[in-house]
C-alpha cells in the first residue's frame, strides 16, 4: 500500500514535469502545445538511442536529449506557431498545426526500422525497450515493505528543484517578469521595448526541455520507451492535469500533477487496475464542468 | 498510379476489388458530416467517436442479444448515442473554444476507458464478436445512408437553422442581438452530430466481425482524424469534411509504398492545409476547385475552423 | 406622449466600479433620444444592460408593457429591440445579403423539415427574404446589386457601419439603439449617418442613439441624456444640455467656457471652413532640425484608409501636439512610429532610423517610447514590477534602481503603491504610472496617446503638470489628444488631423486663437 504512494508520488512527479512546460506554453500564448507529448517521447527514444544504439554514456545521453527537445521547441515556434501569428490565426490553428507536427515527429521514430530513412534516429520501429540494467546507474535499496530505486527516487528531487527554480525565475526575473508581460499584454510589452517573438521561442525552449526532460525521467524510471509512451502516458493526462491545476498555472500544473497521480493510484487500489484509465477523464470532464478555472486558474470571461 | 488507372478504365473491377476501401468512405464521409455539423456551429467537439461507441455496442448487443433485425438495432444505436448526446452536451456547451475540445476528449476517454473497458457486457478489453456482420454486402447499405444524410445535411444548412448556426459560429453575441437562441442552437448541433456519429458507429460495427475498443477505433486518435476530414476538406461547406474524408481515407490505397508514412504526409497537409489555406480544399465556394471557367465567381470568404 | 422603454434606476458594476450607478431614463415613441457622456461614462454599459447582454444587479426596464428586466438578450430581441455596436459585430465572413437575412430570423417560421422537401414554396420565400434583404440595403444607401455577394469583413468602413444598421432593422424592431454609428467617419459621411437617422424617424422608428460626437447627437436627437461616471447628470433638449454647467465640466474639464454644438440642422460647416485653410497651413513653422520626420504617410488598418499622405516634424525639445477628432487617424500614427503597424507608403525617420522597418524593441532602445491610449499597463503585476519591468534590456544595475527610485518619487503615489498590483490603481493613478513606465524606457521622444482619457478632470490638471514638468527638463514630447484645450495650451507647436489628413499647423498660441480650430474643436 505504501509502494503505491511512492509509485503515486513519482508518476506525480513526472506528470507535473510535463504539465509545467504544458501550461507555461497556454499561461503566455494561449493556446494548447499538443506537440508536447511528441517532445517527451522524443527526449526518451534520442536519449535511448545514443546510449543503446552508440555506446554514449548515459549523462552525456540526457544532455543531448534534452538539448534536442529544447531544439524541437524551436521548430514548432517557427513552423506552427509563428506563421499562424503572422496572418492574425485563431487559436484553434494553433491546436491543429502542433497536432500535425506531433503526427510527423511520431511517425519518425514509428518508421525508425534498421535500413529505413530515420534509423539514425531509432531502430526498434514501433517496439517497446527498456535501458538495459547497467547502462544506467541504478542502485536499489529496501527500506521495510518498500522497494527504493534510485532511478525512480531521484525523479522527486529533480523535478521539485526544476519546478522551484522556474517559479522563481518567473517571480523574480526579469526574464519571468518579462514572460508574465508578454502573457498578459503583448502589446504593452511591445512597447516596452520586449521582443515578443523571441520571448515566445523562449518559452517553448524552456517548455520543450523541460517536457524532454520528463521523457527521459519516465523511460528510465519505468523502463518503457516507445513511439507512443507520449499518447499513452501523458498526452491526455497532461490535458487533465492542467485543466485540474488551472490552465496557464504552474503552481497548479505541479499541484495537479500530484493529484492525478493520487486519484489514480487511490483507484487503482479502491477499484482495481481497470479503473485506473478512465479515473483521469472523469476527474479532468467534472472539473471542466464545474470550474473551468482549475484549482488555480483565474476567472474566464469575455468582453462585450 | 495503378490505382487511380484502374479507377478509369475498369470501374467494375474497381468496386469489387476495393468494397472495403469505399465502405470505409462511406463511413467516414458519414463521420464527417458529423463533424460539420458542430464545427459549422462553431464549436470544436471532438466526441464523435463516444458516440460512435455508443451506437456500434447498442446495434450489436441487441443483435447479439435479443436477435432484433439490423434496421432495428440501428435505429436503438442512433437513439442512445442521441439521449448521451444530450447528457453530454448540457453540461458542455457553456464551454468554449479549447476547453470544449478538451472536455469532449475527457469524455470519449473516460467512456472508453471507463466504462466499455469495464463492462462484462461489452466484452471488457477484448471487444466483441459480431457475428452478423456483412462486410460485401452492407455498402450498398451505407453508400444509401451517406446520401440521406447528405442530403439532410445539404437542406439543413440552407434553412433557418443552418443561417443560425453561420451566424452563431461567427459572433455569438451578434447573433443573439438577432434573437437567435444561442444555447438552444448550439444544443441542437451538438445531439445532431452525436446522431450522426452514432449512425456510423453502428453501421461500421455492421461491417466488422469485431468491435475492438481500442484507441484507434473510438479513442482521440480516431477524433483526430475525423478532425482531419474536415480541417482538410474545410468547414465552411457540406461538402468539405465528405472530400476530406475522402482524400484522407484513400491516401494509403493510392500511395501503397508510402504506406508507412502516411501519418508524416497527414500532419504535413495539416500544417500547411491551415497555415496557408485554412478554409480548407473546399472552403466555402462549393466545390471551386472543379469548376469550368464560365461558372460566375462569389467574391466570399470562408471561415477557418474554431 | 407614450413612452417606449423606460429604464427605473439601472445598476451595475463591475468589482468596485460602478459602472451604471441608479439610472432612470424614458424615451418616447417616435422620437430620437440621444445618451451621450465622456468616454467610459457607462453609456454602452446601460445599453448592454438593457439589451440582456449583462445582467442587471438592480433596477427595471420595460418596453411598452414588457418587462425586460433579467430576460436573456435573445428574448429582448425578440420583444423588438435591435442595435448596433460600438465595434462592428457583422458576421465578418457571410456575404452582406447573408447577414441582413439572419437579421430576419425572428420573424421566419422554422422550415426545417419544409426544406427537407424542397418544395417550390421554401423556393418563394427564400426568393421574398432575399427581396426584402436588398429592399434594406438600399434603404440604408448601400448599392445592393453591388455589394449583395461580397463578404462582410471585406466591405468599406462607412459601407460596414451601414450593412450593421440594415441588419438591424431585419429585425423589424419597435426601438433601434445605435452604439455610435459614426465612429471613425470623416464629416461628409457622418452627415450622410445622420440623414439615414432622420429618414428612418420620419418613418417612425424610435431610435436610442448613443455618441460622444456632440454635434451628431445635438443636431438630430429630440431630447438627450448625458451620461458621467455611471450617473445620469443632465437630460433636456439639446439646447438645455449644452449650456449645463455640469456637461460642460464633465466633458472640457474646468478650464473651458462653453461646449461644442452646433444649432440643430447646420452641417459641419466648421469642417469646410478648415479645409479652406489648408493652403496657409504648413512650411512657415516648421523646423529645420528635426529628430522625428514624417513624410507623406499613409497607413490602412484594416478596410479603413486611417491616415492618408500626413507629413508632420518635431524638434529636440519642443511638445508638439497632434489634435483632432474620435478616428481621426491619431493613434494610428503614433502606432506606426512604434512599429506596431507598417504603413502603406511614406517614410518615417526617427534620428536616422527608418521607423517603418524596424522592430518595435529596436524603435523604443532608439528613444522612441510610447504611452498608449488606454495605458495598458500590466494590471496583474505590481507597481514597482511594472516599473522594473520597463528598464528592459538595461545592464546599469544601479542606475537602473536610483532612475526607478527618482520616478517614484516625482509620482509619489507610485511609491506610496510599490506593492500592490497595477490593476488596482485608479484611472488617474494608472495614467502616472504609464507616463513613469515610459520615462524609465529613457525617452528622447516620448509619445503621449490621449493622456487625459477617462480621467475626472482633477486629474487631468496633475497629469498635464507632469507632462509640462517632463518638458522642462528637456525631454521632446509629441502629445496626441482629444482635449484640444489642453493639448493647445501646453505646445509649442500643434497639428491638426482630420480624417487623416494634416489639415492645419501652427504654433499652439496660433492655433487656439484660430478662429476654424476654435469653432471646431472648442466651442467657439
Amino acid at each position: 500500500m505504501d509502494q503505491q504512494i511512492l509509485n503515486a508520488i513519482f508518476i506525480g512527479s513526472i506528470y507535473a514535469l510535463f504539465a509545467v512546460g504544458y501550461t507555461l506554453v497556454f499561461g503566455v500564448l494561449d493556446i494548447l502545445n499538443l506537440a508536447h507529448s511528441a517532445v517527451f517521447m522524443l527526449g526518451a527514444a534520442v536519449t535511448y538511442s545514443l546510449v543503446v544504439n552508440r555506446g554514449q554514456a548515459f549523462w552525456f545521453a540526457c544532455i543531448v536529449g534534452i538539448a534536442v527537445s529544447a531544439a524541437m521547441g524551436l521548430v514548432i515556434e517557427h513552423v506552427c506557431l509563428r506563421p499562424l501569428r503572422r496572418r492574425k490565426a485563431p487559436p484553434i490553428a494553433a491546436l491543429i498545426s502542433t497536432i500535425g507536427l506531433a503526427l510527423i515527429i511520431v511517425a519518425a521514430i514509428e518508421q525508425g526500422q534498421p535500413g529505413s530513412f530515420f534509423a539514425w534516429l531509432w531502430v526498434d520501429g514501433p517496439n517497446s525497450v527498456a535501458f538495459p540494467s547497467g547502462t544506467i546507474p541504478n542502485p536499489t535499496w529496501h527500506v521495510g515493505d518498500l522497494t527504493l530505486e534510485a532511478s525512480k527516487v531521484a525523479i522527486i528531487p529533480i523535478s521539485i528543484v526544476l519546478m522551484l527554480v522556474l517559479g522563481y525565475v518567473i517571480r523574480s526575473t526579469q526574464v519571468g517578469r518579462g514572460l508574465r508581460a508578454v502573457a498578459e499584454n503583448p502589446r504593452a510589452a511591445r512597447l516596452m521595448g520586449l521582443d515578443v517573438d523571441r520571448m515566445i521561442s523562449l518559452t517553448l525552449v524552456i517548455s520543450s526541455a523541460l517536457g524532454g526532460l520528463a521523457g527521459i525521467l519516465f523511460g528510465v524510471a519505468l523502463g518503457d520507451i516507445s513511439p507512443y509512451i507520449g499518447r499513452d502516458n501523458v498526452e491526455i493526462r497532461g490535458l487533465a492535469v492542467i485543466v485540474l491545476g488551472g490552465m496557464g498555472s504552474i503552481p497548479g500544473a505541479v499541484v495537479g500533477g500530484y493529484l492525478l497521480g493520487l486519484i489514480e493510484v487511490g483507484a487503482l487500489v479502491v477499484l482495481g487496475s481497470s479503473a485506473r484509465g478512465g479515473v483521469a477523464f472523469a476527474a479532468l470532464f467534472l472539473m471542466l464542468v464545474l470550474r473551468p478555472q482549475g484549482l488555480f486558474g483565474a476567472q474566464l470571461r469575455e468582453r462585450i | 498510379m495503378d490505382f487511380f488507372i484502374q479507377l478509369f478504365t475498369d470501374p467494375v473491377a474497381f468496386w469489387n476489388s476495393h468494397t472495403l476501401l469505399i465502405a470505409q468512405i462511406g463511413i467516414n464521409s458519414i463521420l464527417a458530416s458529423s463533424m460539420f455539423i458542430v464545427l459549422y456551429s462553431g464549436q470544436l467537439s471532438l466526441a464523435a467517436p463516444g458516440f460512435m461507441a455508443v451506437g456500434a455496442y447498442t446495434a450489436v448487443l441487441m443483435d447479439l442479444y435479443w436477435h432484433t433485425p439490423l434496421a432495428l438495432n440501428i435505429a436503438a444505436g442512433v437513439v442512445f448515442a442521441g439521449v448521451v448526446g444530450v447528457l453530454v452536451g448540457l453540461p458542455v456547451l457553456r464551454l468554449r473554444g479549447v476547453f470544449l475540445a478538451i472536455a469532449t476528449i475527457g469524455f470519449i476517454e473516460a467512456l472508453r476507458l471507463g466504462v466499455i473497458l469495464n463492462l462484462p457486457i461489452t466484452g471488457e478489453g477484448l471487444g466483441l464478436k459480431n457475428p452478423s456482420a456483412d462486410p460485401l454486402g452492407g455498402i450498398n447499405l451505407v453508400l444509401g445512408c451517406l446520401v440521406v444524410v447528405l442530403f439532410l445535411v445539404w437542406r439543413l444548412t440552407k434553412g433557418r437553422l443552418g443561417a443560425a448556426w453561420a451566424a452563431i459560429r461567427q459572433d455569438e453575441l451578434a447573433a443573439l442581438s438577432q434573437g437567435i437562441h444561442v444555447a438552444r442552437y448550439k444544443m441542437i448541433a451538438f445531439v445532431l452530430s452525436a446522431v450522426l456519429a452514432g449512425f456510423a458507429g453502428a453501421l461500421e460495427a455492421h461491417l466488422n466481425f469485431f468491435v475492438d475498443p481500442g484507441d484507434q477505433q473510438y479513442g482521440v486518435t480516431r477524433a483526430v482524424q475525423i478532425l482531419t476530414f474536415a480541417v482538410l476538406g474545410g468547414s465552411g461547406h457540406f461538402l468539405g469534411p465528405v472530400v476530406g474524408a475522402l482524400v484522407v481515407t484513400s491516401l494509403p490505397w493510392v500511395f501503397e509504398q508510402a504506406q508507412a508514412y502516411i501519418n508524416v504526409v497527414t500532419g504535413v497537409f495539416l500544417i500547411a492545409v491551415i497555415v496557408f489555406r485554412p478554409q480548407g480544399i473546399v472552403g466555402r465556394g462549393g466545390l471551386a476547385i472543379i469548376r469550368p471557367w464560365w461558372w460566375p465567381r462569389r467574391n466570399v470568404r470562408a471561415p477557418a475552423p474554431g | 406622449m407614450s413612452v417606449l422603454l423606460r429604464l427605473d434606476k439601472v445598476q451595475r458594476h463591475f468589482g468596485g466600479v460602478h459602472a451604471v450607478d441608479g439610472v432612470s431614463l424614458e424615451v418616447e415613441q417616435g422620437s430620437i433620444h440621444g445618451l451621450i457622456g465622456p468616454n467610459g461614462a457607462g453609456k454602452t454599459t446601460l445599453v448592454n444592460v438593457v439589451t440582456g447582454y449583462v445582467p442587471f444587479q438592480s433596477g427595471r426596464a420595460w418596453l411598452q408593457s414588457d418587462e425586460l428586466t433579467g430576460l436573456p438578450a435573445h428574448r429582448i430581441a425578440a420583444f423588438g429591440i435591435s442595435r448596433t455596436f460600438q465595434n462592428i459585430r457583422l458576421f465578418k465572413d457571410l456575404t452582406a445579403l447573408e447577414n441582413v437575412l439572419i437579421g430576419m430570423h425572428t420573424r421566419r417560421r422554422d422550415d426545417t423539415l419544409a426544406q427537407l422537401a424542397t418544395l417550390p414554396k421554401v423556393r418563394r420565400d427564400q426568393r421574398s427574404r432575399m427581396d426584402d434583404a436588398r429592399g434594406l440595403m438600399e434603404t440604408v444607401g448601400l448599392a445592393a446589386r453591388d455589394i449583395a455577394g461580397r463578404a462582410a469583413g471585406t466591405l468599406p468602413y462607412g459601407d460596414q457601419r451601414r450593412l450593421e444598421i440594415a441588419r438591424a432593422l431585419a429585425l423589424r424592431p419597435r426601438l433601434l439603439i445605435l452604439d455610435e454609428p459614426a465612429a471613425g467617419m470623416n464629416p461628409s459621411e457622418k452627415q450622410g449617418i445622420r440623414e439615414l437617422i432622420e429618414r428612418l424617424n420620419e418613418d417612425g422608428l424610435t431610435i436610442l442613439l448613443i455618441d460622444h460626437d456632440m454635434r451628431l447627437v445635438m443636431g438630430v436627437c429630440k431630447r438627450v441624456a448625458v451620461l458621467d461616471f455611471g450617473r445620469k447628470i443632465a437630460e433636456g433638449t439639446p439646447a438645455e444640455v449644452s449650456i449645463d454647467a455640469g456637461v460642460i465640466k464633465a466633458y472640457l474639464g474646468s478650464a473651458s467656457e462653453r461646449v461644442v454644438t452646433s444649432a440643430p440642422g447646420a452641417s459641419a460647416a466648421g469642417d469646410t471652413e478648415l479645409a479652406g485653410e489648408v493652403s496657409a497651413a504648413r512650411p512657415a513653422v516648421e523646423p529645420q532640425n528635426a529628430i522625428l520626420e514624417i513624410e507623406d504617410l499613409t497607413v490602412s488598418y484594416g478596410p479603413v484608409n486611417a491616415v492618408r499622405g500626413a507629413s508632420l516634424r518635431v524638434a529636440a525639445g519642443e511638445v508638439v501636439a497632434l489634435i483632432g477628432a474620435n478616428g481621426a487617424g491619431k493613434s494610428t500614427i503614433l502606432n506606426t512610429l512604434s512599429g506596431l503597424i507598417r504603413p502603406d507608403s511614406g517614410t518615417a525617420v526617427f534620428d536616422r532610423l527608418d521607423l517603418t522597418r524596424a522592430k518595435p524593441s529596436a524603435i523604443v532602445r532608439h528613444g522612441l517610447v510610447q504611452v498608449p491610449e488606454g495605458r495598458e499597463i500590466l494590471a496583474r503585476q505590481t507597481v514597482l514590477e511594472n516599473l522594473e519591468l520597463a528598464t528592459w534590456g538595461r545592464r546599469d544595475g544601479s542606475a537602473k534602481r536610483t532612475q526607478i527610485e527618482a520616478v517614484m518619487k516625482r509620482f509619489p503615489i507610485l511609491g506610496e503603491r510599490r506593492a500592490l498590483r497595477a490593476g488596482t490603481l485608479s484611472g488617474g493613478e494608472q495614467q502616472m504610472l504609464a507616463i513613469a513606465r515610459g520615462l524609465l524606457a529613457r525617452p528622447r521622444l516620448l509619445l503621449l496617446d490621449e493622456p487625459s482619457l477617462g480621467l475626472a478632470p482633477q486629474m487631468v490638471d496633475e497629469v498635464f503638470k507632469a507632462i509640462q514638468e517632463i518638458h522642462d527638463e528637456g525631454t521632446t514630447i509629441l502629445l496626441v489628444e482629444q482635449n484640444a484645450l489642453r493639448a493647445l495650451e501646453i505646445a509649442d507647436r500643434a497639428y491638426v488631423l482630420e480624417t487623416g489628413q494634416i489639415r492645419l499647423s501652427g504654433t499652439g498660441d496660433e492655433l487656439l486663437h484660430n478662429p476654424a480650430v476654435r469653432r471646431a474643436y472648442l466651442g467657439g
